[in-house]
């Protein structure tokens, strides 16, 4: 074995990290020079402690053995700006999601809250409800107050087509 | 018959190590008119040439066939070896065995003796269709023409006009000394940039042999390799270079004001002006842009210099060989929005920091902040802005590490008490001499080292500046406070290098800047015959290394042009006027434009006819593929000596195909 991370005893999982590299379509979006603009920018960092250099080291290196089933590949709110800001025209944000759909084909739990988005989606229509928004001048304004059109429930065709959707997937 | 000797090269083991070389001579002697077949360790040696020559003189040889490494390695090599011999040197055909065979089929050795039997197969054929040819000579112009006087050009054209040749350096600003004249110190010895590039700048001027051609631009190219016609515009200064004593009476009394481009817009020049105080030549010029018309300098000047009425001026060239050292440009780091740059006061790039303690810039050698003139107590400092990265260059700046080392020392020496310096990399390079010392001082001198990158700068309420930084040395998320940030930019093409590679016919590479005609054997040449490159033109380097390519470009040209004549390689495009319908296609295609049409009368009738340029021409033969009625034809690569050779390429495999 070349490689033995000493804290975990991890080796690497080559087999693994090309099913990774398979759905990335190549190694492009892995093509990381450590810059960390990434993880230094990550909005997700400071609450949740997503490291978002760190994951691409690790599928780089193939310790890729407990990403899939890590609850810190869920933490990302895909705001994309790592993927935007990379000056490697690498993607952390892509390398996460392709470790999610690996979580999920391997029956991983999915954490509840993102259960809670499709039901939300289901009902609503929406990922997040309408919500209030303090201002610099600290005045709380909503929709209603910032005159913009109450939005309407979905169509009574969306529910079914989503579902058909869901299980096509 | 021919009479044709096959050399087979062990290149050490890098040929011998892969291909069965004997196995190779024993197939070179089946091969019809081949008289002689041997190998040897290196062919390349004094004694493997010796052994070629013998054989020339005792086997009556008259073509030979030599496998081996590229042609580009030792052709010339080779060539000189059997012209001593007293045969015809371009007899010789050259099989490459090692670039084409060994390096690149280096784990199916079986495999890679099968080709290089079939490419000495191929060179065989070939080899009994060459013909003797003799290079021409002719006569060169011993003049040079410099192109852009910062620190390179300075340096070639002051070596080049010690060695008696005379010097035209063109300069586009009102002063040379370039970029260099701009920085305050320089690494890693931290010598005043000014003090040592002054006294060449002034060498330069006042040299017998330089003509300084400032505030002028290059228009047009023609010619060739020893003979080009350069026109250059000189554009009107409004000030009698003849009569003017550079008293700067008049700067001292223009009302009009315009940003100092020499202190990067954070000054201010007047409207008659000379970018620096040490300006060579120390003649102003007048930026009709900014100027008011008021007559006052005309007044004051006590020698009646000034002349507002001046006209451009075209000037005429004639040399043998041209320089290019246009220099650089600084990446404009407003590409970059999240680093806020021109949104921020106190974001400024490296270049602005050099002006700001430089003690003749804008603020007299005071670093302060632009935004309220205070002196900053903490500094950050961000690497690789718009370097090293694929969406704007891809390339390293190579200059990025040492100049914010440079500065961060600067810093530190400049503002007494305290003052944190945090230094925010990727990759810390410290590659040349004493550059790794230097990086030493620094980590000596309380310079805190933060390996990781911001993603943005942020502005509080109160102006100041702050971001949030990954280090991946400790592994936690910091927030840097700090009164000012510096951009590390990196040095990008000029924005006027397109037009000088157009010009010149100067090929650039993908990074943008000029051509080397080799990256490795040939680094100072563009492919264009005849122009010479110095400095960061060529890609990205720091002084001393753009120093040493331009002493070596203007060897280079001395080499060139000492003898007063040049050979030219007989292996170009030749015209055959007959076959010639004159539909111009080849000249359209030529890369550079080596073909010239002519015009005759021909039975009362004119008609067009492709003529070829010969010192122009590289023989590379696309006019030859393209010609429509076969006219034009590259010697020793005609159709019939090509066709030969595929027919060897695929004999043997159709023998086997039937078998």
């Amino acid at each position: 074995m070349s490689l033995v991370d000493l804290m975990s005893t991890a080796k690497p999982n080559f087999e693994l990290r090309d099913r990774i590299l398979l759905k990335l379509g190549g190694r492009e979006l892995v093509n990381c020079y450590q810059c960390i603009r990434c993880t230094s920018g990550c909005t997700a960092l400071k609450l949740l402690e997503l490291k978002p250099h760190e994951i691409v080291k690790l599928v780089n290196l193939g310790l890729v053995e407990e990403l899939p089933s890590s609850d810190i590949i869920w933490t990302c709110v895909t705001c994309l700006k790592c993927v935007q800001r990379c000056p490697q025209k690498a993607s952390p944000y892509h390398v996460i999601i392709a470790l999610r759909n690996l979580a999920v084909e391997r029956g991983a739990k999915v954490p509840e809250g993102y259960l809670k988005i499709v039901s939300q989606i289901l009902e609503t229509g929406l990922a997040e409800p309408p919500q209030k928004i303090v201002t610099r001048k600290m005045e709380t304004v909503d929709r209603e107050s910032a005159k913009l059109p109450k939005i309407k429930p979905p169509k009574q065709t969306f529910q079914a087509t989503f579902m058909k959707a869901m299980e096509e997937k | 018959m021919a009479r044709i000797g096959v050399y087979v090269c062990h290149c050490g083991s890098n040929i011998a190590g892969v291909v069965d070389v004997e196995k190779v001579v024993e197939y070179a002697k089946t091969l019809p008119d081949v008289v002689t077949a041997k190998h040897y360790a290196y062919m390349c040696s004094e004694p493997g040439q010796q052994l070629i020559q013998d054989d020339i003189e005792d086997h009556k040889l008259d073509r030979i066939v030599i496998a081996t490494c590229s042609p580009r390695m030792h052709e010339e090599t080779f060539r000189r070896a059997v012209a001593e011999a007293g045969l015809n040197p371009y007899l010789t055909e050259i099989v490459n065995l090692r670039e084409q065979v060994s390096w690149a089929h280096t784990h199916e050795p079986e495999k890679a003796t099968e080709k290089a039997e079939a490419l000495v197969r191929m060179g065989v054929a070939r080899a009994r269709l060459l013909e003797p040819l003799e290079k021409h000579k002719i006569r060169v112009e011993k003049g040079v023409l410099v192109l852009g006087g910062g620190i390179a050009g300075i340096q070639a054209s002051l070596d080049l006009a010690n060695a008696g040749f005379k010097v035209y350096l063109v300069e586009k600003s009102p002063s040379i000394g370039g970029k260099m004249a701009q920085l305050d110190k320089t690494f890693p010895t931290m010598d005043c940039s000014m003090c040592i590039l002054a006294p060449k700048m002034i060498d330069c001027a006042h040299h017998p042999n330089v003509q300084l051609l400032t505030y002028s631009e290059v228009k047009g190219v023609k010619g060739s390799v020893g003979n080009f016609k350069v026109t250059v515009l000189k554009k009107p200064r409004y000030v009698d270079e003849k009569k003017c004593t550079g008293c700067l009476i008049c700067s001292e009394n223009c009302p009009a004001e315009a940003q100092s481009e020499f202190d990067e817009c954070i000054g201010v020049r007047k409207a008659i002006y000379t970018p620096f105080m040490q300006a060579v030549p120390r003649v102003p010029v007048i930026d009709k842009e900014s100027c008011v018309e008021c007559g006052l300098c005309e007044k004051v000047c006590p020698t009646d210099a000034v002349n507002r009425a001046q006209k451009p001026e075209e000037i005429e060239l004639n040399v043998g060989a041209i320089v290019v050292s246009t220099g650089f440009d600084v990446f404009d780091p407003s590409a970059i929005p999240q680093y806020g740059y021109k949104r921020f006061k106190n974001v400024i790039t490296a270049m602005e920091l050099e002006r700001l303690v430089c003690a003749s810039g804008p603020t007299g050698g005071h670093l302060t902040r632009l935004s309220d003139g205070k002196i900053p107590r903490s500094i950050a400092f961000i690497q690789c802005v718009g370097s090293r990265d694929k969406r704007f260059h891809e390339y390293c700046c190579r200059v990025g590490c040492m100049v914010t080392l440079k500065q961060a020392i600067l810093a530190r020496e400049k503002i007494p008490g305290d003052l944190k310096i945090y230094t925010c990399f990727i990759d810390l390079r410290a590659f040349g001499k004493g550059y790794e010392e230097f990086y030493g001082r620094a980590r000596d001198m309380d310079i805190d080292f933060v390996a990781g990158l911001p993603s943005e700068i942020h502005c509080a309420a109160d102006g100041s500046l702050y971001f949030d930084v990954y280090d991946r040395g400790t592994n936690k998320l910091l927030e840097v406070h700090a009164d000012l940030v510096v951009l590390g930019t990196g040095l990008v093409p000029s924005g006027d290098l397109g037009k000088i590679s157009a010009l010149l016919h100067a090929p650039r590479s993908a990074d943008g800047f000029l051509l080397e005609a080799h990256p490795k054997l040939r680094p100072l040449e563009s492919a264009m015959a005849g122009v010479f490159l110095a400095g960061v033109c060529q890609g990205p380097k720091d002084i001393p290394d753009t120093v040493a390519q331009a002493s070596g470009a203007a060897a280079k040209v001395i080499d060139l042009l000492l003898s007063g004549e040049i050979d030219i390689e007989p292996l170009k495009a030749v015209v055959d006027k007959d076959l010639c319908s004159g539909c111009r296609i080849c000249e359209s295609i030529c890369p550079f434009v080596a073909i010239e049409m002519k015009s005759e009368l021909v039975k009362g009738e004119e008609k067009l006819t492709a003529e070829v340029v010969e010192a122009v021409c590289q023989g590379c033969g696309l006019c030859s593929s393209a010609c429509p009625t076969g006219a034009v034809k590259i010697q020793q690569y005609d159709n019939k000596q090509v066709v030969t050779q595929v027919q060897a390429a695929l004999a043997e495999t159709c023998a086997e195909g039937e078998g």
